[in-house]
């Protein structure tokens, strides 16, 4: 089989949403030769691309996303070993922590804004639901992360995200991060207010946003 | 019906899983089987649906789902479980009323059939949107109270205490939730109206504490008015809301059921969110004893519930529990126009056609998603009462047609809606009268219009 064609089965695997088909598409990939970074390139990538614009457009919901996602993981524990063998590691987009805030116990938005994440290339580490503002700057400081990316959707919840931001303003590391907020019960007028680096409405958006801020 | 420690059991005994595996093992894989075995399929232009085939289908998809995927409770990671008998029992036995409000005001909610031109439906206006000001605040509540056709008030919250907002689960907390209570029951006094319940419970209270604090009877909250206990979404169960179930039945106070089922979340596209919205409506009664249901499916990224869609599903879970159940119903919009523009007027209406007709009561809604604070404006709340009187003299059929020509008016601009005015920029706030010109001339053309179309709104 030609790469192309492989490229387009593991393209297609991801856009189905289909664990086995995904695995399979992989091993054969391998089989034939292709590296396990370029299987993700230019196969597993392309997929969850069409899968983003796809969850955007409203034609598949948080259930296919989060089963693209899965099947992309299991990929994962496919080819990590193997693109260490290779030395082939590439640049991820960027390293983002995110969680809602301390009071906070919604968690949909911020699941997608991860999902969104994973399958766009960043490396996402998410701390959960009512997350102590410590808790997001010892973090980012243990992953060396790029972005922190703070959810509320509680009016009485909104002050922890400004919470963050003095918090790391008090540890003089303020410059070290990008700082996002976002959930339903925050506007731009109160990003701005706080002094984070940036709103979303969206996950779509953050995602976007963060490309930008790490490029 | 099982009793309520037998519920609060399930909590305790049932099925041991992950949060993550409930969902992708149990409920969204539930749900689609159950939204295919019933057939259940918006066609993607009706925004009102006609037929009751389809109706009760959605019903059965929502015990089915009930049954088969159970609630989730975070605490103790645990799948309630139900059988269909118990839900059967709790459908049979949901009340059929709900009785609000002291001395001339206390009247009765019922729960409403679709197409049933006859009746008045319950009358309930505001929202808890944020208020900077006590003063605003006031006379906000004194002015919906003081409307002839109200018959409840959902209230505004106000956070700040000398100053500063409060945050959550903070002493603070405790003092604003009890705060708002007092100015409100004051506003309502003022209007002349003292019986008149409040039934969104505590807007400033976000954790049972404050709740339970703000229900001590001198700041003014009664077992007569309402009080919120929600849902997370989805299907979630957790401990808060069943401390606040406890407590508010160990008082016999009003509980409204509250579920917030997202478009685009777990439960996916327009059937989903039918079939979960009738199910927490069932299990509303079933879990949290509601005496009625307040139902506000919201889109998961606009943060509104006005896209067609989301009106269909609206709707359709009124139908299928106004036809299988009974229990009375409000639903919260969130829409996208700011108070005041003819885009919320719009919105407003179309929700009001597709809610009521199909067995809704009336509930006026947020302007702005609920976001810009002091937009809570009397008067747009007493014009979208009026358009849900207006509309339940109408059948769903004959208000699909005009909920067809009203959407196009608004579709296209919920991405980035018209922004709207606050409560200072509408009235004067010595005399309380509306000031602004502009204002009073995009409703009256709005009123015009929807004549025009064939829904006539008189002025109460």
């Amino acid at each position: 089989m030609a790469d192309a064609d492989h490229f387009d089965k593991l393209k297609q695997a991801i856009i189905d949403q289909d664990e086995d088909e995904v695995l399979e598409a992989v091993n054969a990939a391998l089989a034939d030769g292709i590296g396990a970074k370029t299987v993700i390139d230019q196969g597993l990538l392309p997929g969850l691309n069409v899968i983003g614009e796809q969850f955007e457009d409203e034609e598949i919901f948080l259930p296919e996303l989060m089963q693209a996602a899965l099947a992309f993981q299991a990929a994962m524990t496919i080819l990590e070993p193997k693109i260490k063998e290779e030395g082939t590691a590439g640049e991820k987009k960027g390293v983002v922590v995110l969680g809602t805030v301390k009071g906070d116990l919604h968690s949909i938005g911020k699941n997608i804004l991860k999902l969104l994440y994973e399958t766009s290339g960043f490396e996402a580490h998410d701390l959960g639901i009512d997350v102590d503002l410590f808790s997001f700057i010892n973090k980012a400081k243990e992953v060396d992360a790029d972005i922190i990316a703070i959810s509320a959707l509680l009016t009485t919840t909104l002050v922890g995200q400004r919470d963050v931001i003095d918090a790391l303003k008090d540890a003089g590391e303020r410059d070290r991060y990008k700082v996002l907020v976002g959930g339903g019960a925050t506007t731009r007028e109160w990003a701005e207010s706080i002094g984070a680096d940036g709103w979303a409405a969206t996950a779509y958006e953050a995602v976007t946003l963060s490309t930008s801020l790490v490029s | 019906m099982i009793d309520l420690i037998e519920v609060f059991d399930r909590a305790e005994t049932g099925p041991l899983i992950s949060e993550t595996d409930y969902y992708m093992k149990r409920y969204v894989p539930k749900l689609s089987e159950v939204i295919a075995r019933h057939k259940v399929k918006w066609d993607k232009q009706t925004i009102i649906n006609t037929d009751d085939t389809l109706t009760d289908a959605v019903f059965e998809a929502a015990v089915d789902l009930i049954a088969e995927a159970g609630a989730y409770c975070p605490e103790t990671n645990r799948v309630m479980q139900f059988s269909r008998d118990e839900i059967e029992v709790a459908c049979a036995q949901a009340p059929r009323g709900a009785t609000f409000g002291e001395g001339r005001e206390r009247k009765t909610m019922y729960g409403r059939r679709p197409d049933a031109t006859d009746d008045r439906p319950w009358v309930h206006v505001g929202g808890g949107i944020y208020t900077s000001d006590e003063q605003v605040y006031m006379v906000t509540v004194e002015k919906m109270a003081s409307f002839s056709i109200v018959d409840s008030v959902s209230v505004p919250s106000i956070l700040h205490l000398r100053g500063k907002d409060s945050r959550v689960r903070s002493p603070r907390e405790i003092l604003a939730a009890c705060k708002t209570v007092r100015l409100a029951r004051e506003g309502i006094r003022r209007s002349g109206r003292a019986g008149l319940p409040i039934i969104n419970g505590i807007s400033a209270a976000s954790q049972p504490a404050s709740m339970f604090a703000a229900s001590y009877p001198d700041f003014g909250l009664r077992p007569s008015d309402g009080f919120l206990i929600d849902f997370l979404s989805e299907m979630v169960v957790g401990y808060e809301a069943l401390q606040k179930v406890a407590f508010y039945n160990s008082i016999s106070a009003n509980i409204g059921s509250t579920s917030t089922p997202l478009f685009g979340g777990y439960a996916g596209g327009a059937e989903g969110v039918a079939v979960t919205a009738t199910a927490y409506m069932i299990m509303g009664n079933l879990v949290f004893r509601g005496s009625y249901h307040y139902n506000a499916p919201l889109h998961s990224k606009l943060h509104l519930s006005s896209t067609k869609p989301l009106i269909w599903a609206i709707a359709m879970s009124n139908a299928a529990i106004g036809r299988n159940m009974g229990y009375p119903m409000v639903n919260l919009p969130y829409l996208g126009g700011g108070s005041g523009t003819k885009q919320y007027h719009y919105e407003m209406a179309c929700y009001m056609l597709a809610v009521v007709t199909s067995g809704g009561n009336v509930f006026s809604g947020h302007p702005a998603m609920a976001v810009q604070s002091d937009s809570l404006v009397p008067d747009d709340h007493r014009f979208h009462a009026e358009i849900g009187l207006a509309a339940a003299k109408l059948t769903r059929a004959e208000a699909e047609p005009i909920a067809q020509k009203l959407f196009p008016l608004f579709g296209d601009k919920l991405k980035d809606p018209d922004k709207g005015l606050t409560f200072q920029e509408v009235y004067d706030m010595q005399t309380k009268r509306i000031v602004n010109a502009e204002y009073q001339k995009a409703m009256d053309e709005v009123r015009e219009e929807l004549a025009g179309m064939g829904l006539e709104v008189p002025v109460s």
